[in-house]
């Protein structure tokens, strides 16, 4: 009884820390979306950039407001984290897109369609997480 | 020179009476600018700018203060009414629903991320910080404007 009822409240003290993580962080994005200033120094690019900040701020955290798995919320958590602390080094909100040519993670045996996109989907960064490449 | 200023502001408010309320007023306006010049300040310079002033009809709270620049003193019921006029211009609530004691998440039906957005866009509206721990207790507009008025020091 009590080892089952221990794991219930560790796990309810998790989602409340958990949740208080994600609400301090999306108050984060929203002051520094508020205090933004373009690399660029137009004005109309400062606007533009903060309203792409909070638009893609608020599509993605009420896309993934409903995960309850531990760990793809962590990632998320950290997908967060990651994109504010480059954004703010780069001066740049938009997702820093990585190179990976078609072929790039081929060894000689695993060169088929399947293994090449478990590898690629492997290799994406944490940042990347929610971008999806077209 | 500011010594200066007080002799003409002292000198202008011993006039006739029947100007007080508008000399008041017109010269919180016009103490800011004389001020700011330095020198070439004449008496008459600065009654023909007071009058002008007061002919164009300056209106403020009416509160005879002086106030050199900084913003109207805030009472309960403007913190209210500034309150409630930024929870109409969210486009997520309902404005005929919308009353002092609607719970955000009980009532409104918005859930905890709406609660940050408002409370951001209380912060701009007001213009000082809230922080994260006392932010996320803040559920309905009455609590609200008791937080503003607490850390304002208004009159309760």
């Amino acid at each position: 009884m009590s080892p089952i009822k221990k794991q219930q409240n560790l796990k309810a003290q998790r989602m409340l820390s958990t949740r208080s993580t994600v609400l301090s962080l999306y108050m984060r994005v929203f002051r520094i979306a508020r205090a933004w200033q373009a690399q660029t120094g137009i004005a109309a690019d400062t606007e533009s950039e903060r309203k792409y900040i909070l638009q893609e701020a608020r599509t993605l955290f009420r896309q993934n407001q409903q995960l309850t798995d531990q760990e793809s919320i962590k990632r998320c958590i950290e997908e967060c984290e990651a994109r504010i602390e480059i954004g703010l080094h780069y001066k740049n909100p938009y997702p820093r897109a990585t190179h990976l040519p078609p072929m790039g993670l081929a060894t000689q045996k695993g060169r088929k369609l399947r293994v090449q996109q478990r590898l690629r989907k492997q290799a994406k960064p944490v940042y990347l997480q929610s971008h999806d490449e077209t | 020179m500011a010594a200066r200023v007080l002799q003409q502001c002292v000198r202008s408010l011993a006039r006739p009476s029947l100007r007080l309320c508008p000399v008041n007023l017109a010269l919180r306006p016009a103490v800011a600018p004389t001020v700011t010049v330095h020198r070439l300040l004449s008496f008459a310079a600065d009654s023909r700018r007071t009058r002008w002033l007061e002919q164009s009809r300056i209106s403020s709270v009416g509160v005879f203060c002086r106030q050199y620049g900084d913003l109207p003193p805030l009472t309960i019921e403007t913190i209210k009414d500034r309150v409630m006029y930024v929870l109409k211009l969210y486009d997520k609530i309902n404005p005929e629903k919308l009353q002092t004691t609607s719970h955000f998440m009980k009532d409104l039906g918005l859930d905890s991320l709406d609660q940050v957005e408002i409370i951001m866009a209380m912060e701009d509206e007001f213009g000082f910080e809230i922080p994260d721990a006392e932010a996320e207790k803040l559920m309905t507009p009455e609590e609200i404007v008791q937080y503003i008025a607490d850390k304002k020091d208004v009159y309760e």
